[in-house]
């Protein structure tokens, strides 16, 4: 085995475990206890996070021993699907006011793929439920001919070089918040049809909006 | 814009099993479902104890770990369920990977789950997921009732209805009707569909579907370009494999159906079927080295599963025999022998086997011995398979029981007329042991009947006179009771007849018995579904509640 190989193990162990440890905070009720509830929530939070960054790095590190072929590309509901994104906000943050738009023009069904697209835009929920101020949207509609979901929140927006390294297409880095975009641009523009390929769009618009555009 | 909220579902009076090698994720499964209300829950920790829970129990609910450590996996698990009727098409069932396989897994499902699931998740994701399988069950709850019943023209127009009425169904509905379509051997609609679908979308399972179609339409140049494309751009798309095996073996490309097995294996080694067939086209083509891995793989792999058959010993047996290694072929007898002493066709595999390999080193005593052990099985009314019995018949020719020979490759032919790779067998085994002329006049005389009344009923079919057609072909069946085609000939026929005529119904009992027998004999024929589909529709049409057995890949 290829020292390689062998973290990538260790990982997904880690991983897996981490994943574990957040199952069982789950499954700690709220105890009204305005202190003990919002360690819990944080320390649930940090683990889910933590979890989700080390699938992304999992499959980054596969994306560089070959292309992502997404094989599971399917018909979905954008309603659904931006439910679902919404539902799993609130978890992270009960406080937080989160809703689920979808634009009238969105059609029923997309083709898209579902895990792998929400694994991408985890980051960005990590990230407007860090920073907004009190409330989070998700968003579906339709721009230049693909689905856009986004994610909105009402923080003070997105730092220029963040968005300027997006737009122009810039390496971004292998940490912190630049591996995850690193991941939701791998995934966006593994999504294609048409001779069209998706796209990470990062802007600001009362607030930071994180947007992926998938053809 | 809407914001409305999906309707939610009521778990209170839901069962689950929940599938998983790890003690703790079960009881973290258990938790998640407990949070939402889903309080009936059972556990399994491998593939044996799931069968188990599913013989006994009716779950609303599976959600199944895909890896399960050495067991069987969460894949496996799915066919062996359906294969053996044990869910319906009513069961959510639940797929959760790990994300490193999760492409893999998906690209490898023939039979694909109603959602994957990568770990780790929320419960909040796992409600969602399970919220949305249900209200999909429930959006085609009357399609599968119809489907269930045989009445397979209302489930396609239970299909067309979501089509048009259920935008957000429109591709499942779209999906489900091909699968009927192709199980009702109607390909030309299938093929408009997977068209239909492919103009919105290029998705694997539309390309692989009208593959199938295509195949079943004969238009295998179309068909074998169509899966070159796929297996190129998606080389994880095991199914894709298997079915190029049959459109090239279809065209007689069997050095490129090995090839293609070939590569279907070793992206995924875990299909016992898949193995053993790239051991019979290795076979076929001589490639002894490669049949010889092939059969040994299908044999580990059937150790554990639902597929396995005596007939894979009896299959690496006579490779090794073919190759001269005679103590090798004894050996896999002697270290399986338990199995094959447990049933009888186990039985006779395992003494024709021997006898086989006791001609072939000169051990006269001891091969007339197996030999006349093996004739005895066969009297008591132990089946077997073709190859089996012209290993018989070799081997009791050069035991100087000619007699015996005689008759068996008289059966063997005349249950084959149709399959010159089995015939030249035959010949050549009387050409081997010295004796051409006999060769001609046996097989001769055992398929001469089959091949006229086959003819004469296929004639009659034409001239529209279903009477005596269906006669012919039922005698024709009775010469032949092995021979798939011949039964199939047989059911069609009698079927069309009773749809003319309701008077004549008397005959749907002994077509039920003939497609049976094809799904013993020839599970994976193409025309087997279109036939069993056409057998549901005729008895529905009567008002006969149908005991017709279907089953739908997809």
């Amino acid at each position: 085995m290829e020292y390689d190989d062998l973290y990538a193990a260790l990982l997904h162990e880690m991983k897996n475990n981490l994943a574990l440890l957040t199952m069982s905070l789950d499954n700690i009720p709220a105890c009204g206890d305005e202190h003990h509830d919002r360690q819990l929530a944080a320390a649930r939070m940090l683990g889910q996070k933590t979890a989700d960054r080390l699938t992304q790095t999992l499959l980054i590190y596969k994306s560089t021993k070959g292309d992502i072929v997404l094989s599971a590309v399917d018909a979905h509901s954008p309603e659904d699907f931006v439910h679902e994104l919404a539902q799993q906000t609130r978890s992270f943050n009960r406080k937080l006011e989160v809703t689920a738009q979808v634009e009238a023009d969105v059609p029923a069904i997309w083709f898209f793929d579902r895990n792998m697209l929400e694994m991408a835009l985890l980051n960005a929920i990590h990230n407007s439920v860090n920073y907004a101020r009190q409330r989070v949207e998700i968003r579906a509609g339709l721009r230049d001919g693909m689905l856009a979901i986004s994610i909105r929140d009402d923080s003070g927006g997105y730092p220029a070089h963040i968005m300027a390294a997006v737009t122009e297409g810039k390496p971004l880095q292998s940490q912190g918040t630049g591996l995850g975009l690193r991941f939701a641009r791998l995934i966006a523009e593994a999504h294609r049809n048409d001779g069209r390929a998706g796209e990470l769009r990062l802007y600001n618009e009362d607030g930071a909006v994180f947007e992926i555009r998938v053809p | 814009m809407s914001a409305s909220k999906p309707q939610t579902v009521d778990y209170k009076n839901k069962t689950a099993l929940i599938v998983d090698d790890f003690p703790n994720m079960r009881s973290a499964f258990r938790m998640a479902l407990a949070a939402f209300g889903l309080t009936k829950v059972d556990m399994a920790a491998n593939a044996a104890e799931a069968i188990q829970r599913v013989k006994n129990t009716a779950y609303d609910i599976i959600i199944c770990d895909y890896n399960l450590g050495d067991s069987r996996d969460g894949q496996q698990i799915l066919e062996e369920m359906r294969h053996l009727g044990l869910i319906g098409l009513e069961t959510a069932f639940l797929m959760v990977t790990a994300e490193s396989v999760y492409e893999r897994v998906v690209a490898a499902a023939e039979l694909a789950p109603d959602d994957y699931l990568i770990k780790p998740f929320n419960a909040d994701v796992m409600r969602s997921r399970l919220d949305g399988i249900l209200a999909k069950k429930e959006a085609f709850a009357d399609i599968y009732l119809h489907f269930d019943h045989g009445e397979m023209e209302a489930a396609l127009a239970g299909c067309d209805a979501l089509m048009q009425n259920a935008p957000k169904y429109r591709i499942d509905a779209m999906r489900f009707k091909g699968e009927i379509l192709i199980a009702m051997g109607r390909p030309d609609e299938a093929r408009e569909l997977y068209d239909e679908v492919i103009r919105m979308r290029a998705v694997p399972w539309a390309r692989l579907g009208l593959a199938k179609a295509q195949h079943m339409r004969k238009k295998e140049a179309e068909a074998e370009t169509i899966l070159v494309e796929l297996v190129e751009q998606y080389p994880g798309l095991v199914p894709a494999y298997d079915l190029l095996a049959d459109v090239q073996i279809a065209q007689e490309k069997y050095q490129e159906a090995q090839a293609t097995l070939q590569r279907g294996v070793e992206t995924s080694a875990k299909s016992i079927l898949r193995q053993r067939r790239l051991g019979e086209v290795s076979y076929r083509n001589g490639d002894l080295d490669a049949a010889k891995t092939a059969f040994d793989a299908a044999i580990q792999k059937g150790k554990y599963s639902v597929f396995h058959n005596p007939n894979d010993f009896a299959n690496l047996a006579r490779v090794h025999i073919d190759q001269g290694q005679t103590g090798e072929a004894l050996k896999v007898l002697q270290d399986h022998r338990k199995l094959l002493q447990e049933s009888d066709e186990g039985k006779l595999v395992a003494s024709v086997m021997a006898g086989l390999i006791h001609t072939r080193s000169g051990n006269k005593a001891e091969a007339e011995r197996h030999m006349k052990e093996a004739l005895r099985l066969r009297e008591s009314g132990t089946v077997s398979k073709p190859e089996l019995l012209l290993d018989l018949a070799e081997g009791c020719l050069k035991a100087g029981l000619a007699e015996d020979a005689s008759a068996l490759i008289g059966e063997v032919a005349r249950n084959a007329h149709d399959n010159q790779q089995l015939l030249d067998k035959a010949k050549a085994i009387y050409h081997e042991a010295g004796r051409p002329d006999e060769a001609h006049s046996v097989i001769t005389q055992a398929t001469e009947q089959v091949v006229n009344l086959s003819k004469e009923g296929a004639l009659l079919s034409q001239r529209g006179d279903m009477v005596n057609a269906t006669k012919a072909l039922f005698r024709a069946a009775r010469e032949a009771p092995r021979n798939p085609r011949v039964l199939m000939n047989a059911a069609w026929a009698a079927m069309r007849l009773v749809e003319q005529d309701p008077g004549e119904s008397q005959y749907l009992a002994q077509v039920r018995m003939l497609l049976d027998d094809v799904a013993l004999l020839a599970p994976d024929h193409p025309r087997l579904g279109g036939l069993q589909t056409m057998l549901r529709s005729v008895e529905s049409a009567l008002g006969i509640k149908s005991t017709a057995s279907q089953r739908l890949k997809g």
